[in-house]
């Protein structure tokens, strides 16, 4: 394995080049640290402008339709078109909204998501490392960017005066507060196991053999540890971002869109941005706590930690092809009766295995 | 749970076959039964005149005008108000207008729906499907036709 | 039929709490020309050969003021002020349990409610009550503390023909805005004046209805009439506590077309038959152009022969498994929350049906099939090609339905969701005038088909479903299961059909190019619609009009109930219990 270069490191060295710039001073430093952001941010906004057209593909094949087909090659032209549509239309601003909250909230959703792409190890490309930071507290840090999202939540809902919008948001916050702590629970299940909070000692935890069928050697991934934990992770995560069968913060048959009825244009697309990178998130959490992170055989790294969080995006949309929505008190009873008290059960359960074990 | 997977394995039966039940349109032209009822076509040479076809029509569609002879001077239909009951085409006693095949017809404005004589005359037939064969076969005969072929242009 | 078992096995257990012995194999009465089992309520006049209408008159007594003859029962016109009376009296002593419909009208000297009422172990006997008014000054007394169903439809009465009820607890005007002037089926209604609809356009809507008076801590919320789970323009004013509903009233009338007046302005003959199309307009087309075609065939003596009879009863049943596929696919949608897969493979089954029904009227909804005395057309040639695709329909039926309960009642979310939410008791269920898939969900046993026969159906072998869960996913279940009976009563018509003599096939009586109904004969005739009992009733003047043409609404009934179903319970179990009333807006509002 050759040497990997972290992406604000490599960005450094090619300002190093430049005659006169010092690769150690502070403000290069800042720069570099920057431009990866961006970069990884990009990338992540490219994954969600390609959910415009895979959303659609991929509903049609569980419901036996065609889908987009004639803009472009395979309907792919349909991305800029849609982008374009949503962006020329006219911002409807309704008469009464709670103006800086009402504004800031689209703004709020689309940017805690992308915040936390910044601890995630997603592999390396040509030898660059594609991650951003890495922290001690990675992990930590994750969760609490993505919980930021339900402050955005609660602004739109509360700032949009309608009164669906009003109640999407209050059960944006009683849906995220249910789930929030079975998700970290059992995110800390993981951290038992591994021992540590960095996302990239994680990553390189799992990359140990488990066992070997054969000549295939089955990787340690916690997935395969300790499946229990990674079927409440994953359950527990579409709760967090708030898909079937728990997407009733915007339910549409019942409270229309819940928080986003009021928003359009520019906004919508932050919104609509801001959910799917959402998605992308908890993929990304659940690749790098359960699937082993980048790892995988032949294809460099990076494609792999993307196959993997196409592969929960996947998951996310089969799962609304055929689950019901649940009720709000029932969801919110599976939450604290259920979710709760399993992911107690399976963090006292590591907790005792890993003090044995180690 | 067993239910929720098996409702997961049935739609993911359904992704994987590749099967689809929606249709190309317009790019493949779909199919219609031989007595679906479209826009219709109408003969001036055979119409006699006899009003019923604006008698039966249940909301007024089809407006007939006669000199004093009681000859045939306009025969306008709105095709944009028509419900297409087929009943002008069942009270026609010389199938002097028909419903054809052809379900595609656009506008800017209700008026352009508004068809006169000609219009109605140069509706096209939908795949060249001729419905006085299809719908009842002795009719031709019935009204002295024999067996040859009908000239509606 | 292993997956009928695998589905009642499931059902068993996500109902064992409540239910012990619900899901043995399927109760269902079988099709019998047996005398109905004697009612628990008194039998007055309930003799071998018919109802004896002296008896009833003799039970009523002296509210009795004259006697009529309708083509479908004797009436009895009552005063006034002896509404509730006579209706209680009927309804406690004779068994007449069941106020099918109010037709009101309007004489050159008087107005006119005629209360339908029937029984629901046996609606062949019938009787109908008539109550006259002076009209200058058109007062009744209410029916609506004997019959809950009444409220509604007096409300009906009140918007369009103009009489006033007395003691009505709610008589407001409920098709018509508000602010309409005139009632519109009334003699001297004007209909070149002007109205003027208010959209009050400059109130703030959140002023007044943001916390109620009375309650400071419920919320007014109006859903609809644009909403995405209304099925339509309906609006459903809620008052929700947190998320639980203290009150709420539908508002319907968005969809009012005057259908009924429509009607009256055409030809028995030809003109009405294409619009019993467009009441219930999702594929129900034929069940509703039978309601017309038996009401004016039995008031105009018309002998339909035998083969149409056949095939009516076959595109009516292919036309109830269209409606039946579309009403759980739409109900999946309301549930799910999305256009989800249940939705567009119901859609995907719905699409077959009606392209059999294309091919054999012409249409694949508006199909103007029926005439008076028959059918349009005979099967469509080759006879064989059409037979076959009839069958492979069927052939794939069953495998269809067994997807379905695989995605549907087998699912535990959806069970989670449907079992025993939007309870509606059968007893409220009657009260309210329920029928169709609706009253069969609440084990109310009442098929039309069955219990007053028209068409093919009493020689056939099949079924009537009925389910005992009273919620929301028995209404589901009766819908599916009805779909499989359907598919046997098509099967045997199919069977018919094919070996029908060729020289036999009649398919329309002798009618008259013109009707003209003998002047001043009243009947009132119901199907069995795909939303449940369908009624219409036909006042002849002699000419080749009506004079009156009530349509009975199974959809209208049945959203009264809404308000029982849903009291206390969540929004969204509101909209699934709306979705499984299946109602279509266009038959609600007429």
């Amino acid at each position: 394995m050759q040497s990997q270069t972290p992406l604000p490191d490599f960005i450094a060295s090619l300002f190093d080049m430049i005659p006169g710039v010092s690769g150690d001073s502070q403000l290069v430093f800042i720069v570099s640290a920057l431009i990866a952001g961006t970069i990884v941010g990009s990338l992540m906004l490219t994954q969600t402008a390609l959910v415009i057209w895979a959303k659609r593909k991929i509903t049609a094949a569980f419901t036996d339709r065609i889908a987009i087909n004639r803009v472009g090659p395979a309907g792919l032209l349909i991305i800029p078109a849609d982008a374009l549509r949503l962006l020329s239309k006219e911002l409807i601003v309704p008469e009464g909204v709670d103006r800086p909250a009402w504004d800031l909230a689209p703004l709020v959703l689309a940017s805690s998501a992308l915040l936390g792409f910044a601890v995630i190890p997603m592999g390396s490309l040509l030898g660059i490392d594609f991650q951003v930071a890495d922290p001690e507290t990675g992990l930590a840090y994750v969760f609490a960017t993505a919980s930021i999202a339900s402050i955005g939540l609660v602004m739109a809902g509360y700032a949009s005066n309608n009164k669906y919008s009003f109640l999407g948001g209050l059960r944006a916050v009683a849906q995220n507060l249910a789930y929030e702590i079975p998700l970290i629970l059992t995110g800390m299940s993981v951290v038992l196991f591994a021992g540590t909070l960095q996302t990239s000692e994680i990553v390189a935890a799992q990359s140990e053999t488990l066992f070997s069928l054969g000549a295939v050697a089955i990787p340690s991934w916690y997935a395969f540890v300790n499946p229990f934990a990674f079927v409440l992770f994953l359950v527990a995560n579409l709760a967090e971002v708030g898909r079937n069968p728990f997407d009733i913060p915007e339910a549409p048959t019942e409270i229309v869109a819940g928080y986003q009825t009021e928003y359009s244009s520019v906004y919508f697309v932050l919104m609509y941005l801001g959910e799917f990178i959402h998605i992308f998130l908890g993929g990304a959490i659940i690749a790098t706590i359960f699937l082993g992170g980048p790892a995988g055989p032949v294809l460099p790294g990076l494609v792999w930690f993307l196959i993997k969080i196409w592969g929960v995006f996947l998951f996310t949309q089969w799962a609304r092809s055929a689950v019901p929505r649940v009720r709000i008190d029932q969801l919110i009873e599976i939450g604290w009766k259920g979710m709760l008290v399993l992911s107690f059960a399976n963090l006292l359960l590591t907790a005792v295995i890993v003090g044995v074990i180690v | 749970m067993i239910g929720i997977l098996k409702s997961m394995a049935t739609t993911m039966k359904h992704a994987l076959d590749g099967e689809t039940f929606t249709v190309e349109y317009p790019d493949v032209a779909p199919e219609v039964s031989p007595r679906f009822r479209g826009v219709h076509k109408f003969s001036q040479e055979r119409c006699i005149w006899c009003r019923q076809c604006e008698n039966v029509c249940p909301n007024n569609t089809i407006q007939i005008v006669t000199d004093d002879q009681r000859n045939g001077e306009q025969y306008n239909l709105h095709i944009g108000q028509c419900i297409y009951c087929r009943l002008c085409e069942e009270v026609c006693p010389v199938d002097a207008i028909l419903l054809t095949q052809n379900f595609e017809f656009t506008g800017d404005t209700k008026d352009e729906f508004a068809y006169d004589k000609e219009q109605l005359k140069n509706v096209p037939w939908y795949k060249d499907i001729d419905p006085l064969e299809s719908r009842e076969p002795d009719r031709g005969a019935w009204i002295g036709e024999g067996d040859g072929e009908i000239d509606y242009q | 039929m292993h997956h009928e078992f695998r589905w009642t096995l499931s059902l068993a257990i996500a109902r064992s709490l409540r239910l012990s012995t619900a899901h043995s194999p399927p109760e269902v009465s079988r099709m019998s020309l047996e005398e109905p089992e004697p009612s628990t309520h008194g039998d007055v006049g309930v003799t071998e050969d018919g109802l004896d209408y002296a008896a009833l008159e003799a039970l009523i007594g002296d509210s009795v003021i004259g006697r009529e003859s309708h083509v479908n029962a004797d009436g009895f016109v009552v005063r006034p002020d002896d509404v509730q009376a006579v209706l209680g009296t009927l309804k406690s002593e004779a068994g007449f349990d069941f106020c099918s419909c109010v037709t009101a009208q309007e004489y050159q000297d008087r107005y006119e409610s005629i209360y339908h009422l029937k029984k629901y172990d046996d609606p062949t006997q019938e009787v109908s009550i008539v109550v006259p008014s002076p009209r200058d000054d058109p007062h009744n007394q209410t029916a609506t503390p004997v019959h809950q169903t009444a409220a509604w439809h007096e409300r009906e009465a009140y918007d369009l023909v103009g009489i006033e009820y007395d003691e009505h607890p709610d008589l407001r005007r409920i098709l018509l805005p508000e602010t309409w002037q005139g009632h519109p089926l009334s003699r001297d209604y004007n209909q070149d004046k002007p109205q003027i609809v208010t959209l009050r356009e400059h109130a703030n809507p959140l002023q007044e209805d943001a916390r109620s008076a009375s309650d400071p801590d419920t919320m007014f919320v109006n859903i609809g009439p644009h909403h995405p789970a209304t099925h339509g323009v309906l609006h459903v004013k809620t008052t929700l506590d947190g998320e639980q509903i203290a009150d709420i009233e539908p508002d319907i009338g968005y969809l009012h077309r005057c259908e009924e007046q429509m009607c009256q302005q055409s030809t028995y003959r030809h003109q009405i038959m294409p619009y019993p199309d467009r009441w219930d307009y999702v594929s129900a087309g034929i069940l509703n152009e039978w309601a017309y075609a038996r009401a004016a065939e039995d008031l105009a003596d018309i002998e339909v022969p035998e083969y149409a009879q056949v095939i009516r009863t076959m595109s009516a049943e292919l036309c109830r498994i269209a409606a039946h596929a579309l009403a759980m696919g739409t109900f999946a949608l309301d549930v799910f929350g999305d256009f989800t897969a249940v939705f567009q493979y119901a859609f995907r089954d719905r699409e077959v049906v009606q392209n059999i029904l294309e091919d054999l009227t012409g249409q694949r909804l508006m199909f103007n099939y029926m005439r008076l005395g028959g059918v349009a057309w005979d099967l469509p040639e080759p006879r064989e090609e059409f037979f076959e695709k009839v069958r492979d329909f069927l052939d794939e039926l069953p495998h269809k339905l067994e997807e379905y309960h695989d995605l549907v009642t087998g699912n535990e979310i959806f069970q989670m969701r449907c079992v025993d939410t939007g309870v509606l008791s059968p007893e409220k269920a009657k009260e309210y005038g329920c029928t169709g898939p609706v009253a069969r969900g609440s084990g109310v046993d009442y098929d039309l088909r069955r219990d007053d026969p028209y068409g093919y159906y009493d020689e056939l072998d099949w079924s009537v479903i009925t389910e005992d869960g009273c919620d929301n996913f028995s209404r589901v279940l009766v819908r599916l299961r009805e779909i499989e009976e359907s598919a046997r009563i098509i099967e045997q018509c199919t069977d018919l059909l094919e070996e029908w003599p060729e020289d036999d096939r009649e398919i329309q009586a002798n009618v008259p190019r013109t009707l003209r109904p003998d002047p001043d004969k009243e009947i009132y005739r119901a199907v069995e619609g795909a939303k449940g009992e369908l009624g219409i009733y036909i006042r002849s003047d002699g000419t080749d009009k009506p004079a009156r043409f009530k349509i009975r609404s199974p959809c209208f009934s049945n959203l009264h109930s809404l308000a029982e179903m849903s009291q206390g319970e969540y929004v969204p179990d509101m909209i699934a219990s709306l979705g499984s009333l299946d109602i279509v807006l266009g038959e609600v509002d007429r």
